[in-house]
């Protein structure tokens, strides 16, 4: 009698959800099918048809997109912003979630609220005066605008570090120190590698972000030097007045690519990190 | 290879609030010293101050002959098994017990022969290669033992390692444990709260209270002679009888007036309390079905048996003698029922008279 209850709740609610995932997938499944179609076809009245033996351009799109000028390039920028930014956030905001965690003073207190306050600001606050600074400390490059995200990566790193770092027992690392360890050493050889699940996820959570990010690189860097994946989609509808559709559709297809195959190799360990960090935090 | 040595140590947390007023202590070396005291006395606070885990406040800590006040954990040559065990999780048995080797870069050859000896003792060798967490709660305890094992250490440090296992396992590792200070020949301090791990594995037991040490003797000595009250009902299970007698005088010594039982005692130290109230306190072991088979003076005395527990060879009877509850071990050969009144017999010789008002000793 429960059994059956809770088999057709079951069911009602795959209905509602793989309805809601059909949602959220149509406007890439969308992009998909009009980044093979004939540039021709892409307008506002057959952006919904299906390509067609007519329509249908191969991956010639792509083959447009590879060659567009800087392609290549900006994919390059992306790639070495996003990796740069991680890699800081990771390091630099464990490090700090370790010592917000371990050392009780009012100091390590106000920091804690200091990065949570700081998820709570929206970024359109502060952009204003971020583009100032940014060109007064010449942090406007590919190669150390990973400061800035640095520091707006910092707030959700370190509650999640911070959260998961709660439920370790202080006593493994009591006895590191006993063992031998300086706090440096402890820091890299203990608390890192139980970190492990936790780096992976907010790893991949920062990385989607910074590699989709398209405002603050805009703000920061050059466009006329620099441009990030994101900011050449952009380009590809302003040049000349002219829309190139199929390129464009083909260049978002192929920025997705890469970040849904990160999100699959790590899912397993978003949901675990995340999980962790709310319930033991 | 060190002895520890407390001097006027007092240990404030940052809250504000003194766990250790003032501690003297000397511990020999290669001793096996046991702190026992209820659970929030400040033993594994004394503990980790040897470990360098938590800074003394004022006085002076002393491991072998050098005052290790400031000196970091690393560099005292101890190690310590923590009651959670403490493993590190990421890495194999194997490597949680080479890991200090490793810091330390002695060759591998010397650590592996360091490690698998080791594990040999232990009985760890099926299980070098696996993670703690595929490890059962026993094997976890050995892992953490043979950590510090392998480093001989000139201390060896443990807070309450076995009470997360089951009884069973508790009483094989407390014998194992022993046999370990006896292969390492080391100074051990061993913290538990319980009496009998205290009483078992102890060279030198310190008993402590509230931050302060009550008596610092062997387990005999501990039992036979406690100094006040508390010791005497912390040490022993089941606990001792505290009764509330009256003290006379005699035409030789004095007498303790125990409702109609009056029990003839010779001690100069009760002349001071003659017409006062003091605490007998005896044990239950102490007490006997027939007047035969005592060291002093029987002394005999009526009480109505309330309950009684069969322990198979003995029998415990929850007394009421003259208003006061009591409690007696008896060999399980005498025949006693629940709801009878019955005659016993206190040994004279192994009685304790305590002071009502400190608590402390007066005479055995
Ligand atoms: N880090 C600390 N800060 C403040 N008080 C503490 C701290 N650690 C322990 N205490 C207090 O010190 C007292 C003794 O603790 P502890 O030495 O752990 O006792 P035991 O090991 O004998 O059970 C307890 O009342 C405890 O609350
Ligand atoms: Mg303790």
């Amino acid at each position: 009698m429960k059994k059956a209850k809770e088999k057709r709740s079951n069911a009602i609610w795959s209905v509602i959800l793989g309805i809601l995932s059909i949602l959220y997938m149509y406007p890439i499944v969308m992009i998909l099918f009009n980044s093979l179609k004939d540039e021709r076809a892409i307008s506002t009245n057959t952006a919904f048809q299906l390509p067609t033996a007519e329509t249908f351009a191969g991956l010639a799109n792509y083959v447009n997109a590879i060659n567009a000028q800087g392609f290549l390039k900006s994919l390059g920028y992306s790639l070495f912003i996003t990796v740069t930014s991680v890699a800081a956030i990771l390091l630099f905001c464990a490090m700090c979630s370790w010592y917000i965690t371990r050392v009780k003073t009012k100091f390590a207190q106000g920091l804690y609220f200091l990065f949570a306050f700081s998820m709570v600001v929206p970024f359109q606050m502060v952009m204003f005066t971020l583009s100032q600074t940014a060109d007064m400390l010449d942090l406007n490059t590919p190669w150390n605008i990973w400061v800035i995200y640095l520091g707006f990566g910092a707030g959700l790193a370190v509650f999640m570090f911070a959260g998961f770092m709660k439920s370790i027992p202080l006593e493994v690392e009591e006895a590191s120190m006993i063992d031998g360890c300086n706090p440096i050493q402890t820091f890299f050889m203990i608390v890192m590698p139980m970190l492990k699940p936790t780096m992976v996820s907010v790893g991949i959570l920062e990385a989607m972000w910074v590699w989709n990010d398209y405002l603050l690189p805009t703000l920061v860097l050059d466009i006329k030097k620099y441009r990030t994946i994101p900011m050449l989609i952009q380009y590809f509808r302003g040049s000349y007045g002219r829309v190139e559709m199929g390129p464009m559709m083909a260049c978002i297809m192929l920025t997705v690519i890469p970040i849904v195959i990160v999100y699959l190799a790590g899912q397993k360990h978003i949901i675990k990190g995340v999980a962790a960090g709310a319930v033991k935090g | 290879m060190a002895s520890i040595t407390f001097k006027n140590v007092v240990k404030t947390y940052d809250n504000g609030v003194t766990v250790v007023p003032d501690l003297n202590l000397e511990i020999k070396d290669k001793e096996f010293i046991v702190l026992v005291g209820p659970s929030g006395c400040g033993k594994s606070t004394t503990l980790r101050m040897i470990a360098g885990l938590e800074d003394v406040s004022s006085g002076e800590l002393i491991i072998g002959d050098k005052v290790v006040n400031t000196v970091p954990p690393k560099d005292r040559d101890i190690a310590m098994v923590f009651q959670s065990y403490a493993l590190y999780p990421h890495m194999t048995v194997r490597d949680n017990m080479a890991f200090a080797l490793k810091l330390r870069k002695e060759p591998q050859e010397e650590i592996d022969k360091k490690v698998n000896e080791a594990a040999k003792i232990l009985e760890l060798e099926k299980y070098l290669d696996r993670k703690p967490k595929a490890l059962s709660g026993g094997q976890r305890q050995r892992v953490a033992l043979g950590r510090a094992m392998v480093r001989k250490p000139a201390v060896f440090l443990l807070d309450e390692p076995l009470s997360n296992l089951d009884a069973k396992l508790r009483t094989e590792m407390r014998s194992q444990i022993a046999a370990l200070h006896k292969r390492l020949e080391t100074t051990f301090v061993y913290v538990t709260h319980d009496q009998t791990e205290a009483m078992t594995m102890g060279d030198r037991i310190v008993v402590m209270k509230d931050g302060f040490v009550q008596q610092f003797d062997t387990p005999q000595n501990l039992y036979n002679y406690p100094c006040n009250m508390f010791v005497a009902g912390f040490i022993g299970s089941p606990q001792m009888n505290f009764l509330n007698v009256t003290v006379e005088k005699a035409a030789e010594g004095q007498v303790l007036v125990f409702g109609d039982s009056r029990i003839s005692v010779n001690k100069p130290e009760l002349e001071a309390y003659i017409g006062k109230e003091v605490v007998m306190g005896v044990r239950p072991e102490d007490i006997h079905a027939n007047s035969a088979a005592h060291v002093g003076e029987p002394a005999e005395y009526t009480a109505f048996i309330n309950h009684m527990e069969m322990m198979g060879s003995e029998n415990y009877l929850y007394l009421d003698a003259y208003g006061q509850k009591m409690l007696a071990r008896i060999p399980a050969r005498y025949e006693f029922s629940e709801d009878t009144t019955v005659t016993l017999a206190i040994d004279t010789g192994k009685i304790h008279v305590f002071d009502k008002e400190t608590t402390n000793i007066i005479c055995h």
